[in-house]
């Protein structure tokens, strides 16, 4: 058996683990344009000089180990369905027996005139997030306007404030992470971040990124001028589909996937941030664009592409601001749904330095915010993925002890007795 | 298919414990510079790997359990977080850089936040590692933690 991976981050990583945990011997081949297996959720850290060692999520040994060849460098471009190869733009062809496609997210950037000018940078490729940085030093760059102020715009706000650049961040709601967080939350985190220097410039818009061959300034809706030695686009990311459209595989704003992630055609799979998969919450097939889930979903991959045949959980939210000194997590739902959901808060954020929300519907647990005290909150995601009752418990899930003590005694029973760990094990109650 | 797991983990048992938490002492202490109670807590600034709940008439002490699927490594975004071939999960404390995806996502809230100016990581139960035996197992005093092949 021979297995074809094209993408080298966590979702082929996942996938790796799980062919090896069915198949110790059928060959892997992992094919990527980028040179390393490094963690895409920690470039941004290169900005504040983090050893490039740290940055691997999976150095050489673990593709030796198990026993995986890497073609490094180059894209994939095309995929034969008929004949079953990938060809690489070294016009090299690759034959595969199973093929995932774990090729990511690329950034979203609108059409922004003059957004073709040096010094405009996206952020979800170690390569942007190293030129971004040279190009910070070499033009002795001193104000840089970001554009978004979701997870990767403030954050790298964040990390040019540690290293003296004055930062703007414009954002076209009224708040940050406006869909991430609820007010409250954003409101926190916000007021975190202007302590730390950022400015921030809501309900407005780039309309013009201004400069000769380099950017210089930029121009908003509103009509101010900012000045901008560089500037950083960080509204989203989209799936990345395009190599799986060349096999005519079917694409409607991410990749399709069955259960157990296969593709509309036979022996081609796909995980990780360039499909879409069910939210557990809302029964919605949506990209949800995250680390663990893209971990999950290959790991999954790989076990039903060696044979064993498993189906996925489902995905639901999973945000962790982990920059920030004050820690900030949310799972599932931040805002009641519909009329039939109740709200459970706990506002303690200026006396205790935590903030808790709870969102219930039917008796379930549909969401969570925890900012300040995050300690033991995999418990509530968890209750979120089983959909275990929660009404007896209700106000209690907002208080920061809350525990396996507040769970039915047969789930302790199940899973600390019984020892029901399993993946199989965590599906929906 | 994978080998057989060979691995012994902590088991709680709830009608047994009396929330004494000797476990807890005797975990900080074992994971101490000082090999001192006191002066884990307040010298050092540790804390349990095992967490002691009560309510009510029930109290278990809960560590990690080294899940079969442990989801804390999917989501570990450093590569801190690995499993070895008997199944036993080990957390790099050197490694974490502290993303909290580990705290998000266990369904046991066995791995912890260890948030200190100078170094940020999530810290979790190593089953004592080199020392051979459990310290909370052999602390307890009514046998309400027994280590045990894994079921």
């Amino acid at each position: 058996m021979r297995y074809v991976i094209v993408g080298n981050s966590a979702a082929a990583v996942g996938c790796i683990t799980g062919i090896r945990k069915v198949d110790p011997d059928g060959e892997i081949v992992v094919i990527s344009y980028e040179d390393r297996c490094y963690s895409k959720p920690m470039i941004a850290d290169v900005l504040i000089d983090i050893p490039e060692e740290k940055l691997l999520y999976r150095d050489s040994s673990f593709f030796e180990e198990n026993g995986v060849e890497t073609i490094l460098g180059h894209k994939a471009v095309s995929i034969n369905r008929d004949s079953k190869v990938v060809a690489l733009d070294s016009n090299e062809l690759v034959p595969y027996d199973k093929l995932l496609i774990a090729t990511g997210g690329k950034p979203f950037v609108p059409p922004i005139s003059g957004s073709d000018k040096k010094g405009v940078f996206t952020f979800t490729e170690l390569h942007s997030a190293i030129s971004f940085k040279n190009y910070l030093k070499e033009n002795g760059a001193e104000e840089v306007v970001v554009i978004g102020s979701g997870f990767i715009g403030l954050e790298v706000a964040y990390f040019l404030r540690e290293i003296g650049i004055k930062v703007k961040v414009v954002e076209l709601l009224d708040r940050v992470l406006a869909r991430a967080l609820d007010r409250r939350g954003s409101e926190i985190v916000e007021n975190m971040l202007r302590e730390k220097g950022i400015d921030f410039i809501f309900n407005d818009t780039v309309e013009e990124i201004m400069g000769d061959e380099k950017v210089s300034s930029v121009r908003l809706k509103s009509g101010s001028v900012l000045r901008a030695d560089a500037v950083v686009v960080a509204i989203g990311v989209r799936p990345n589909t395009e190599l799986a459209q060349t096999a005519g595989i079917e694409v409607n704003k991410g990749i399709s996937v069955s259960d157990t992630m296969e593709t509309s055609i036979p022996d081609i799979f796909a995980a990780g941030d360039c499909i879409k998969c069910t939210d557990i919450v809302d029964g919605q097939k949506k990209p949800i664009p995250l680390f663990p889930l893209a971990f999950e979903q290959g790991f999954i991959a790989g076990l039903n592409m060696a044979g064993k045949k498993m189906e996925y959980l489902g995905g639901l939210v999973l945000n962790s601001l982990k920059f920030l000194p004050v820690p900030v997590l949310n799972a599932g739902v931040v805002e009641p749904i519909d009329d039939s959901c109740e709200v459970f808060v706990n506002d303690k954020f200026e006396k205790k330095g935590f903030y808790r929300k709870a969102i219930v519907r039917d008796g379930k647990l549909i969401g969570f915010i925890a900012i300040g005290e995050i300690d033991r909150t995999g418990i509530l995601t968890n209750l979120i993925r089983q959909k275990i009752d929660v009404s007896d418990v209700k106000e209690r899930l907002v208080e920061p002890d809350f525990g396996l003590v507040d769970l039915p005694q047969w789930w302790r029973e199940e899973k600390l007795k019984q020892d029901k760990t399993a993946y199989k094990d965590w599906r929906a109650v | 298919m994978s080998k057989k797991r060979k691995l012994m983990k902590v088991y709680p048992i709830e009608e047994n414990c009396i929330s004494c938490r000797y476990c807890e002492v005797a975990c900080t202490m074992v994971h101490s510079e000082s090999k001192d109670p006191v002066k884990a807590y307040k010298l050092e600034n540790l804390l349990p790997r095992a967490t002691v709940e009560v309510k009510e008439a029930v109290s278990l002490s809960l560590m990690c359990r080294h899940c079969k699927h442990p989801f804390c490594f999917d989501a570990c975004i450093s590569g801190a977080i690995m499993v070895d071939e008997n199944g036993k999960v080990n957390l790099d404390e050197e490694k974490c850089v502290g993303c909290w995806n580990c705290v998000l996502v266990c369904p046991f809230g066995a791995a912890h936040p260890m948030i200190r100016e100078e170094k940020r990581h999530s810290f979790k139960c190593d089953l004592c590692g080199d020392r051979g035996f459990p310290a909370c197992v052999e602390a307890c005093p009514n046998r309400a933690l027994i280590y045990d092949f894994e079921r």
